[in-house]
């Protein structure tokens, strides 16, 4: 049989298996019996056999450069290296969803067993109903506008042209889709457990203390797949920039603003019984803006560099988005009695106050980039103008946000629940406010102007300190298992996106940028660097020719941005090189090189400060993510919080 | 002895707050107001070169593309730039030139007026929102038993024994 054949055939495996499964925990669920369970764990076997069946023969497929399979013959090529030709599966649409579904199956598998004791419970059984819903339709794509297996009658001699050039020249084209991947997908279990709670009334604390890992260990994924990706466009786009609020990056930031808020506003519910609702709302808010940012992603209905091409899967997504969000909100409507929460906030300054004042500003946050997204949309189908939302306005609307985030960052770790004294505040933050005015006078005494980098390398500093604190006590009280635990591993957390926040606004505010007409040998100066354009080198590879420009900075180390033609993608891209230290990055462009070797090369240089922390930060966010989700010593989270309110006088 | 030690605390607390919020504020007061380098002008070309879209890319400004007519329009505004052209002048050439949908600066004006006011008014609500609920929950902490409610309490504790 044929790749396409078996593919396709893998794929209604997947369909009848996932619609099997949905049919029969139905049915379980209806007869109360619970006699699913044995078909239950057969069926997801299937299943995932099917979606982990398909991805190896799609695999297969690339690697033998089968150009009978459509996909293949689109995006494949016997000239494409090794590496980029295995990533081929997620550089295309099909081949995206193809992964989507596996990871997906992975997922279900984990809660099938996770649960296993538990498979009697309803609450497990209607969750994973939900899981087998959203696996039916994923499968279903994959049988509609979505097939990976299409075929392809190809003529002798035939070659494809290859992924994209631009996702085949930077090594985190193999990581930075997965990561992602596991980040957006891994938020469908909390929001079938959130689903599977409204449809039992169970809507208690029991389905977020169920469903917590699962739910940090998603935003950790999704954290560190967005880090990746600035990284990558850093390194492969050669403008200097990570971030530039395009319609696709927002779409991935979306439901991290949302996931981020739940996983703080979680803890409000677990030790006060409050904010269900809200709860609620934010996990189905971040599963749906997954959903939503995969329709802006693959219905072309937005312009983005990081787009996949436009497609007819448009219309599915969007129907499965509205579903998703009516049959929610219908249900939270439906159990609204249940859902009226028992306690109260004390005060405003308290932890949970401080909790609740975070999730307005991420809700807040989260609508600035929605409306900020979709408003061209909206104008263009109201007044039919064409407008363009950029970095104008996202960078105006959100940087107050940010800098309220920052101060609570400093401010909640300190609060105790219920109520705040001044002078026990007074006592905790002191040490952070002395922190965050060394930070400022070292900044002014370094030369750092403006008071808007300022400002956030003052609370980066303040939070920072709080965060240490933290840490600092509870790796006295309790050695290296101090570094553990949810709110151990999150003062890590914080610590990381302290990281990014300050090099954010120190590479945003301090950066230079200029081209540069330079002959071999001439010598350029900027910002008190020197840059030795030393002439270029032409270089042959399987898939493309590169034309390489050696430019020595400083008079050390030779850097080498070049011009690559894919002659078969018919396109020519930049690659950048970067010289990076603590410091400062040098990134290196080439816009264009002479015809004869000896005239002059157009060089474009940006340098900014403190990227490479960006990175950093990426990484202590991955790590403290890790911490958080492994177990520490820490009071029973159902517990309610027994201190008794202080009083004032 | 314990409290004239507290509040011997307390006060040097104080005054620690009070060196740590001169120190810090005096710096970034100084930092804001001193001019560091002066800003030069492919500085301020590159700035404003963000702040548009290139015309035949797919979501890059003509800061970051390297398609041939953002390198155009980078050359133009470098040149206005150096001629001392004002932004709003270079605002209005481009979206003359390539039109409205260069410009990522949406207009305060019209239909587009929308995109800056109903952040301001949302979060605005929800500030206004969050007031009330803390009022509410203030309002019922306050309430304090009346005769009968006492009374209704007193007979349920004597039933139960």
């Amino acid at each position: 049989m044929s790749n396409s054949s078996l593919g396709a055939a893998a794929v209604a495996l997947g369909v009848a298996a996932s619609i099997t499964g949905l049919v029969v925990v139905a049915m379980g669920l209806s007869n109360r019996r619970g006699t699913w369970k044995r078909e239950v764990h057969w069926l997801v076997g299937v299943m995932t056999f099917a979606a982990i069946a398909a991805v190896v023969i799609m695999e297969r497929a690339l690697i033998t450069r089968d150009f009978t399979v459509a996909y293949v013959a689109e995006n494949g090529s016997s000239r494409t290296p090794a590496l980029f030709n295995f990533a081929t599966l997620w550089a295309a649409l099909e081949g995206s969803i193809l992964l989507w579904t596996m990871i997906l199956t992975g997922f279900v598998v984990a809660v099938v067993v996770k649960f296993r004791d538990r498979h009697d419970d309803p609450m497990v059984g209607w969750a994973l109903f939900t899981l087998f819903v959203v696996t039916t339709f994923f499968f279903m794509l994959m049988m509609g506008p979505a097939n990976p297996f299409g075929t392809f009658d190809p003529p002798p001699g035939f070659d494809g042209p290859g992924p994209n050039p631009l996702l085949q020249n930077h090594v985190l084209m193999a990581f930075h889709p997965p990561v992602l991947y596991l980040g957006y997908v891994g938020f469908t279990v909390p929001f079938a457990f959130a689903i599977s709670a409204l449809i039992t009334g169970r809507v208690g604390e029991g389905w977020l203390v169920a469903t917590r890992r699962w739910t940090v260990m998603a935003w950790g994924f999704l954290t560190l797949g967005i880090v990746l990706g600035a990284w990558w466009s850093y390194e492969t786009l050669g403008w200097g920039g990570y971030w530039a609020w395009d319609p696709v990056e927002n779409a991935s930031l979306l439901p991290w603003l949302t996931g981020t808020a739940f996983i703080h506003s979680v803890m409000v519910q677990e030790r006060r019984g409050m904010l269900r609702v809200w709860n609620l709302s934010l996990v189905v808010a971040t599963f749906s803006l997954t959903i939503l940012g995969t329709f802006i992603t693959r219905s072309g209905v937005l312009n983005s560099v990081h787009a996949f091409v436009e497609s007819g899967i448009g219309p599915w997504i969007l129907t499965f988005f509205g579903l998703i969000v009516v049959v929610s909100l219908g249900l939270i409507a439906w159990r609204g009695d249940q859902l009226r929460s028992p306690g109260r906030i004390d005060s405003p300054v308290s932890r949970e106050g401080a909790f609740l004042a975070n999730n307005v500003l991420f809700a807040a946050f989260a609508f600035v980039v929605l409306l900020g997204t979709v408003f061209p949309l909206i104008v263009e189908a109201v007044d039919g103008r064409t407008i363009s939302v950029g970095n104008p306005y996202f960078d105006r609307m959100t940087m107050p946000i940010g800098f309220s985030l920052l101060f609570l960052m400093a401010v909640a770790p300190v609060l105790p629940w219920r109520k705040a004294s001044p002078g026990v505040m007074s006592q905790r933050l002191i040490g952070p406010a002395w922190f965050a005015a060394a930070v400022v006078v070292f900044s002014v005494l370094v030369g750092a102007r403006g008071w808007a980098p300022l400002l956030a390398f003052a609370l980066g500093g303040f939070a920072a300190g709080a965060s240490a604190r933290q840490l600092i006590l509870a790796t006295r009280r309790q050695g290296w298992r101090g570094l553990v635990g949810r709110t151990n591993g999150g003062m890590i957390v914080h610590i990381g996106v302290i990281l990014i926040a300050v090099a954010f606004a120190a590479s945003n505010a301090y950066v230079r940028q200029d081209e540069f007409n330079l002959v071999p040998g001439q010598t350029a100066t900027m910002s008190g660097h020197e840059l030795t354009y030393e002439g270029s080198t032409v270089i042959e590879y399987s898939n493309r020719t590169e034309r390489v420009a050696r430019v020595r900075i400083d008079g050390g180390q030779v850097y080498v941005p070049a011009v690559a033609t894919y002659p078969f993608a018919g396109q020519s891209i930049n690659i950048p090189s970067v010289r990076s230290t603590a410091v400062d990055d040098i990134a290196l462009s080439v816009l264009s090189f002479p015809e004869g070797d000896d005239d002059a090369v157009l060089l474009r240089s940006t340098i900014q400060p403190l990227i490479v922390w960006l990175w950093i930060g990426g990484i202590v966010i991955a790590v403290g993510t890790a911490m958080a989700v492994t177990p520490g010593t820490r009071r029973r989270p159902t517990e309610p919080a027994s201190a008794p309110v202080e009083t004032v006088a | 002895m314990l409290g004239l030690g507290s509040a011997s605390r307390s006060k040097s607390r104080l005054w620690s707050w009070i060196g740590a919020a001169v120190i810090g504020v005096s710096a970034l007061l100084y930092g804001s107001i001193a001019s560091g380098e002066p800003r030069t002008n492919a500085e301020r070309a590159h700035s404003l070169s963000n702040q548009f879209a290139c015309p035949v890319c797919d979501g890059q400004s003509v800061a970051q593309s390297d398609a041939s007519v953002a390198r155009i329009i980078r050359r133009e505004i470098r040149t206005w730039v150096d001629e001392g052209r004002t932004t709003d002048y270079i605002r209005t050439q481009l979206v003359a030139d390539f039109g409205e949908d260069v410009d990522y600066t949406p207009s305060a004006s019209g239909i587009t007026s929308l995109v800056w006011i109903l952040p301001v008014v949302a979060g605005a609500g929800a500030v206004t929102g969050l007031f009330f609920v803390f009022r509410r929950w203030k309002l019922e902490a306050d309430l304090e038993p009346t005769k009968e409610d006492v009374a209704l309490v007193e007979s349920a504790r004597a039933d139960q024994s």
